[in-house]
């Protein structure tokens, strides 16, 4: 850990929800994926509704509750209630973990932590014999993760000074200048394009895609390798027309030619209500299989490259 | 494509399958009457000469069996799958199950009334005889209460032979019985009369000489029967490949094999004599495709599917080798194993890899069979070709629980560190489960014993006094007085000291007493340099010499040190005096919480009703006292002379419930605070040390000891299935786990306690300083299908067993399967009538586990990729 790069600030702090080690479906080879904090976009399907917000947050597990109320006791703001629908109010939590460190059944825990980039490098780095012996390395992901750009550009920065290959899972949504700055340290971008029509896309998350679309042609033009998602949402952008669309556009991006259409999911429902917050696509039922490959050959047909899954 | 496939077995292979997977295992009486026979006539002589004259009664009247479609023969049983009994080592635990022994949990076996009656006439003369008897007059009182109290046990070699050899195959290949006939002579004319020793040495030559002629005769009688069925058969196919079979056996292994047929016979017959010689298991062929691979690469004539399906015969021929234990340690062993470990791969002696056709031909042959033997490994140095690696995944990928994977760069430094020559360190193969040594020179008595650390732990937080009360080891500072983490250590590693002591006295015992009553003659000519020196193995007649007992708890252990640690000394959030009392208490909890179903009964030694009678007591019948039964046994084996032992309803269950409901709170409060400790398992290097530590406290403490063959005593850390029988010993931990639930399955996380992914369990179980414990280590991993798909799936398998074995990881073996698969089976047995797993250095039928063991694969943590 001493071979960091000189120009690289490795006191730069971040907020970091989770860190998963052993990905295999986001990039090459065995990588971990760093999840970082904060997004400019509310997606109604999004499976990490946790890390929206760049501050922790407080989680509450029902089906741990035993209802001893120690967290209302040691609470300093009112913020936690046994009689509020997900034990916490969080117009009033401060994420100070008081309730947490007396919840002996695990039923709140504290999502999102701020970590140096020197701390989350040695979280890394535990599985660096593997990034070299799979050709893996390390994805970043989010939230969105240029949104804490300055801590994303040092942690990038610090990843290449011992070699790894890095990559992003990113919605596009940055200004041009972060864009510029980042995408240079990276090795292969993961971008999503939702949906082609921006009205559409404002209704299902909360931001037109004006940005993002032209976002894709300078990421395209900077990055050496860039590959295009579709998260596919029932009711939203599963139609052939709308994934068409995407194809098409993804042909006008400079060398990039491979689609991944990701069905959509409901593994992060659950979350919500650990947040008190409603999921409103409840009743959205996953992609059939052969509709997924009825998109895909869609996809192919303006030659593209197509996988269903990361 | 990375991944080739792997095409369908010929017909004759799947019947031959079928065979062994519809066999109904039966206790046969042949080899016990004929033992006993050649006893009764030897009285008065050396006991290698009698067991000479003993083989060559055996050798020349075991009835000899030809199966339909087989093209390799010898037969240890006429029935399928059958097995023989070796009363001379211990007998009276059969005598007690000839009613129960077709019904009980584990491993049935059918015993006829006819048979059941002969096995008692033969075991009236082995009353005082065998060497389990012998041992145990050797062991002090306080040896033997160590055992009853579940310390350890060493039932292993105290009830049967001692096996965990691998042989010099391929000495008989090349120079056939013959050859080794000639050795002896010439070893016999150099002899000088004015050797101390030589009177000793003569009647080793001649026990060979007998006990060589006799198996010859063996083989010659399997010719005869061939070709008595080649007369009478109609179907010319067959009938000319009996005429093949009897020509063979005429000529190998008396003389050395000409081709690769020949090769695979003679092979056969001294894996199926060895095993007729006497009963130890992990009769291990080591590494066959580097004695076999010269003899296929000059057979210019054979086909490649006929050398294929050769192999895949000799895959299920050694399924037909069964043995039988007593009811407890088949738990300890379940699924019918007798670990005849078959290894690939590797290096050469000057170091280089050592891969042929063979390898790759063997694990055509695993996946065409796909039954619980042999337990197959394959060796992986930095050198390996990533081809046989990715292979190797690929047949991993299947669900069959092989290969196991052996890393030569940990392996190979281990056993220079006990002294093996760097030539005989890289050629080392694998015994049983996981023990590597180096093959045909080494007795290394792998299995010496299971250790229970957490046993000992618990011991040292009572102050030396088991659970009983009793002061079982030295009296130490118990818990609530540990002032630091100094105290600590110094109460564990004293109690440590003592019962390694006693340890080694036990496994000592066992030693002496098969010197005494068991060298055998047949196995030690095929063990270097026992000729040369003119002694069995048993004896001291092999170049390398080691005891090995394995221990488990140790990762339990690890996390408990690491809770006080953080609890009591850093974070000051407990006293110590808290957790001990929560831990009394089972932490609030009814005696049988985080174990299985079903009522628990254990035995105290305060009333004076003997375990005999208390266990007849029980009904066999009713699937309730199952638990019960499991638990006498455990006891009464423990307790063989030991003290008079009685059941009794444990009186914690009563303490518990006694408490109040504001103690319970508080104690399962604590039980919380602990369970959510970081744990081992998660590559978190404070936590890992301390397992790290509690480990190396009992790998340095074995290895100051000496055993009777002149030999060093090395630790091991494999649990074999033991790890939830002997849980049951072991009563609440400062980590929270409850009283009597399972503990870590050997150098594994605690089961469902490893949640960060693969690669950091693994990193975890590679700081335990592996190298130390150089008997081997056992690390199971589970994958579903899911993760391991595709050819990127195989590259970061591969990546995973490279990334584990460059941090120094011994071993690691796969189950692919996923959870609902397993609970399908445990509720649709007979749909999974096929379905092997992994267990642990074994694979094993599903369908023959014990529940408790079924339910603590799946409860093992599935890595998701």
């Amino acid at each position: 850990m001493s071979n960091m790069e000189p120009s690289c600030d490795t006191s730069k702090k971040g907020l970091v929800f989770n860190i998963q080690r052993f990905s295999v479906n986001d990039g090459p080879g065995v990588r971990t994926i760093a999840f970082l904090n904060g997004c400019p976009l509310r997606c109604k399907w999004c499976c990490n509704p946790e890390s929206q917000e760049l501050k922790p947050v407080v989680m509450f597990k029902a089906q741990n509750c035993v209802g001893c109320g120690n967290c209302e006791v040691v609470c300093p703001t009112g913020a936690s209630n046994l009689n509020v629908p997900g034990k916490i109010d969080h117009t009033k939590c401060i994420a100070c973990g008081k309730c947490i460190d007396v919840c002996y059944h695990r039923a709140l825990e504290m999502s999102g932590k701020w970590m140096t980039v020197e701390e989350l490098m040695g979280e890394l780095y535990k599985d660096r014999v593997i990034y070299r012996k799979s050709g893996g390395g390390i994805t970043v992901s989010g939230g969105e993760a240029m949104v804490q750009h300055e801590f994303l550009l040092e942690l990038l920065k610090a990843c290449k000074s011992f070699g790894w290959t890095t990559a992003i899972e990113t919605t596009g949504m940055a200004s041009e200048e972060v864009i510029k700055e980042i995408v240079p340290w990276l090795d292969v971008v993961m971008m999503d394009i939702k949906h082609i029509d921006p009205e559409v896309h404002k209704e299902y998350t909360g931001v037109s895609n004006e940005q993002i679309l032209k976002n894709a042609l300078l990421i395209s033009s900077l990055a050496k390798k860039m590959i295009i998602r579709v998260p596919v949402i029932p009711g939203f952008n599963a139609s052939p027309n709308v994934i068409a669309a995407i194809a098409k556009f993804t042909t006008y991006l400079h060398n990039v030619n491979e689609l991944h259409l990701l069905p959509y999911h409901d593994l992060g429902s659950n979350k919500y209500g650990m947040l008190g917050k409603e999921y409103e696509l409840a009743d959205v039922q996953k992609p059939e299989n052969e509709f997924m490959e009825e998109l895909k050959a869609i996809v192919e047909k303006e030659g593209l490259t197509c996988k269903i899954g990361g | 494509m990375i991944a080739k496939g792997f095409t369908e077995p010929t017909a004759r292979i799947k019947a031959l399958k079928a065979e062994v997977v519809n066999a109904v295992p039966e206790v046969e009486p042949y080899r016990a009457v004929l033992i006993t026979e050649s006893y009764k006539e030897t009285e008065g002589m050396p006991a290698v000469m009698r067991r000479a004259k003993a083989n060559e009664k055996i050798f020349n009247n075991l009835p000899v069996v030809i199966r339909d479609n087989e093209l390799i023969v010898g037969a240890l049983s006429v029935k399928p799958r059958s097995t023989n009994l070796c009363p001379e080592f211990s007998f009276d635990w059969v005598e007690k199950e000839f009613k129960t022994m077709a019904t009980r949990m584990c491993d049935p076996f059918v015993i006829t009334e006819e048979t059941a009656d002969i096995l008692h006439e033969v075991f009236k003369y082995w009353k005082g005889k065998t060497t389990s008897e012998l041992a145990t007059s050797y062991m002090s009182q306080d040896c033997l209460d160590c055992q009853a109290g579940g310390v350890f046990t060493v039932g292993n070699y105290y009830f049967g032979g001692i096996g965990h050899v691998c042989v010099d195959y391929g000495k008989v290949l090349k120079i056939g019985f013959k050859g080794v006939i000639a050795e002896v002579v010439e070893a016999m004319n150099k002899l000088d009369a004015n050797d101390p020793e030589y009177l000793q040495k003569r009647a080793f030559y001649e026990a060979v000489i007998i006990s060589y002629n006799a198996a010859i005769n063996f083989a010659k009688r399997y010719s005869k029967k061939a070709a008595e069925m080649a007369a009478t058969c109609t179907d010319p196919v067959r009938k000319a490949e009996l005429l093949q079979i009897s020509k063979n056996c005429d000529r190998v292994p008396e003389n050395g094999a000409t081709n690769f047929y020949e090769a695979c016979q003679s092979f056969w017959f001294v894996q199926a004599l060895v095993q007729i010689e006497a009963n130890g298991h992990s009769i291990s062929p080591g590494r066959f495709d580097q004695y076999m691979w010269p003899y296929l690469e000059a057979d210019k004539s054979i086909s490649k599917e006929f050398a294929q399906e050769l192999l895949d015969c000799l895959f299920v021929l050694l399924n037909h080798v069964n043995k039988t234990r007593d009811d407890v340690s088949d738990q300890a062993f379940a699924g019918y194993a007798v670990f005849q470990n078959f290894g690939v791969g590797g290096q050469t002696e000057d170091g280089l890899d050592a891969t042929n056709p063979v390898s790759y031909m063997c694990m055509d042959a695993a996946a065409h069979v796909r039954l619980p033997a042999p337990s197959f490994s394959v060796r992986i140095h930095n050198q390996t070709p990533d081809e046989f690696l990715l292979r190797a995944c690929e047949l991993a990928r299947l669900g069959t629980g092989v290969p196991a994977m052996y890393n030569d760069e940990a392996i190979i430094p281990a056993l220079c560190n006990r002294g093996l020559t760097l030539a005989d360190a890289r050629n080392y193969c694998i015994i049983g489960c996981v023990e590597p040594q180096c093959p045909h020179k080494t007795d290394g008595w792998h299995d010496a014993a299971f250790f229970n650390v957490a046993k000992v732990f618990d011991i040292a937080i009572h102050g030396g006094k088991n659970r009983d009360g009793k002061q079982l080891g030295p009296v130490t500072k118990p818990m609530p007085e540990w002032k630091s983490m100094d105290d600590l250590y110094e109460a564990y590693e004293t109690q440590i000291e003592y019962f390694v002591s006693k340890l080694v006295e036990a496994d000592n015992a066992v030693d002496i007493a098969h010197k005494e009553r068991a060298p055998l003659p047949f196995m030690s000519a095929l063990v270097d340099d026992c000729i040369g020196r003119g002694k069995t193995v048993m004896e001291g007649g092999a170049i390398y010499n080691f005891t090995g007992p394995q221990a488990f708890g140790n990762v339990d252990t690890g996390d408990a040190i690491y809770c006080i640690k953080k609890h009591v000394f850093e974070d000051k959030d407990l006293t110590m005096q808290q957790i001990y009392d929560a831990m009394e208490h089972n932490f609030g909890a009814e005696l049988g919480a985080g174990c299985y179903d079903g009522p628990f009964v254990r035995l105290s030694t305060d009333s004076a009703e003997p375990a005999a009678a208390a266990m007849e007591s029980v009904s066999v019948s009713s699937e309730d006292s199952m638990e019960s039964i499991i638990n006498a046994v455990v006891q009464k084996i423990l307790a063989e002379k030991g003290s008079n032992l009685s059941m009794s309803v444990d009186t914690k269950s009563e303490a518990c419930t006694s408490c109040s409901d504001a103690q319970r709170a508080e104690y399962d409060r604590i039980r919380h605070i602990l369970d959510a400790t970081p744990c081992f398992g998660n590559d978190i290097d404070e936590v890992d040390m301390c397992a790290r530590k509690a480990t190396q406290v009992y790998s340095h403490e074995v290895e100051k000891y000496k055993n009777p063959r002149g030999g060093q005593y090395q630790a091991g850390c494999y649990p074999v299935s033991a790890n939830v029988l002997f849980g049951k010993d072991v009563q609440a931990l400062p980590d929270g786990r409850y009283s009597n639930a399972p503990l870590a399955d050997g150098v594994s996380p605690r089961q469902g306690h490893d949640v960060k992914g693969p690669t950091a369990a693994g990193n975890s179980v590679a700081k335990l300083d592996q190298l130390n414990i150089s008997n081997g280590t056992l690390y199971n991993q589970k994958f579903l299908p899911s993760a391991v798909a595709g050819d990127q799936g195989l590259l970061n398998f591969a990546a995973v067993v490279r990334n584990y074995f460059d941090k120094k990881g011994m071993h690691v073996q796969f189950n692919v399967i996923d959870r609902e698969t397993l609970l399908d089976a445990q509720a649709h047995p007979e749909n999974y009538k096929d379905l092997v797993v992994r267990v642990a250095g074994y694979s094993a039928h599903w369908t023959v586990l014990a529940k408790e063991v079924q339910d603590d694969i799946i409860a093992r943590t599935e890595q998701h990729f």
